[in-house]
């Protein structure tokens, strides 16, 4: 299975930096999202990763690092989140580490509510 | 000699206070988004706090001008784009923030709902109807149905909502939120 590497921009719009790795199971998230279809950019992610859940079956190290991110990609992380909690659920080995500046507090407020909602465990990581 | 002008350009400059840090009307494509997120961005590094939540609440709301204002705009490419309106003015204490845009009369009464349920919540009860409205179906554009209640949660005051009915099938829109410093 290949890699997904996507570059973040920030030209037109905030695209975030992906980097989703087939063979170490380490798929990360970084930057800023704000997107013109971002159904479209998501929906790679989640291919990517309903493959990697069903073909080579090991364990997701994900790690987000979005310091900004829309309403409309909230609801995106909401769906990977759900993907995530169901491979868990079916015996997946998974761990989400959640990078976030110490000083937004709305931010961790964001993430509680990903945990309350998914039941997915997140470990806050503030720097 | 003198260009015909649609407006009384002085009339204009001074309905704006001079606490005035930006204003723009027009149509609210993706590069105007991206041009004044950047400015915000940059400028508001003095009040990182601040900043962030003046520039969280500026995309929502512009992006919603952009998405839904019934007053379009054709662009490059024949593309249609929502006309609006964002003022920014910074006080001591805080920054306020005001969009306005052209709603049609059939589409202003569930905006006007779901301001007043927004500002009758808490901020628990609010992440609730948050995290409810989130789990819906994905709206038209991409839209996550959750952009005022963010803006309202991101602001941390009421939402200020005033409609001024223009004909019979349009209203001008505006939201006015607060932002402390």
């Amino acid at each position: 299975m290949e890699n997904l590497e996507i570059e973040g921009t920030h030209k037109n719009f905030f695209i975030p930096e992906v980097s989703f790795n087939a063979k170490t199971g380490i798929c990360e998230i970084s930057g800023e999202s704000f997107l013109e279809d971002t159904i479209d950019f998501y929906s790679i992610l989640i291919d990517w990763l309903d493959q990697y859940i069903n073909v080579v079956k090991r364990p997701i190290a994900f790690i987000i690092k979005l310091s900004y991110f829309n309403t409309s990609t909230s609801r995106s992380i909401l769906d990977i989140m759900n993907i995530l909690k169901d491979y868990e659920d079916d015996g997946g080995e998974v761990v989400v580490n959640w990078h976030f500046d110490e000083n937004d507090v709305d931010m961790e407020e964001d993430i509680d509510d990903f945990i309350i909602d998914t039941g997915i465990e997140i470990n806050k990581i503030s720097f | 000699m003198h260009y015909k002008r649609d407006i009384n350009i002085l009339d204009f400059y001074g309905s704006l206070d001079e606490n005035t840090l930006l204003s723009y009307k027009g149509p609210i494509d993706t590069r105007i988004l991206q041009v004044i997120g950047s400015y915000l961005e940059g400028l508001l590094k003095e009040s990182p706090k601040a900043g962030r939540k003046v520039f969280k609440i500026f995309i929502e709301l512009a992006q919603n001008i952009s998405y839904y204002s019934a007053e379009k705009s054709i662009i490059r490419n024949n593309e249609e784009i929502g006309t609006g309106m964002v003022l920014i003015s910074d006080s001591i204490n805080h920054y306020i923030f005001v969009t306005g845009n052209l709603v049609k009369n059939d589409d202003i009464v569930t905006i006007i709902e779901k301001s007043e349920i927004i500002n009758s919540l808490n901020r628990e009860e609010l992440r609730e109807y948050k995290r409810e409205q989130r789990k819906l179906p994905v709206g038209q554009k991409g839209g996550a149905h959750i952009g005022l209640i963010q803006v309202a949660l991101t602001s941390a005051h009421p939402l200020d909502i005033e409609v001024n009915p223009i004909d019979d099938d349009y209203s001008f829109f505006s939201i006015a939120v607060k932002i402390d410093k």
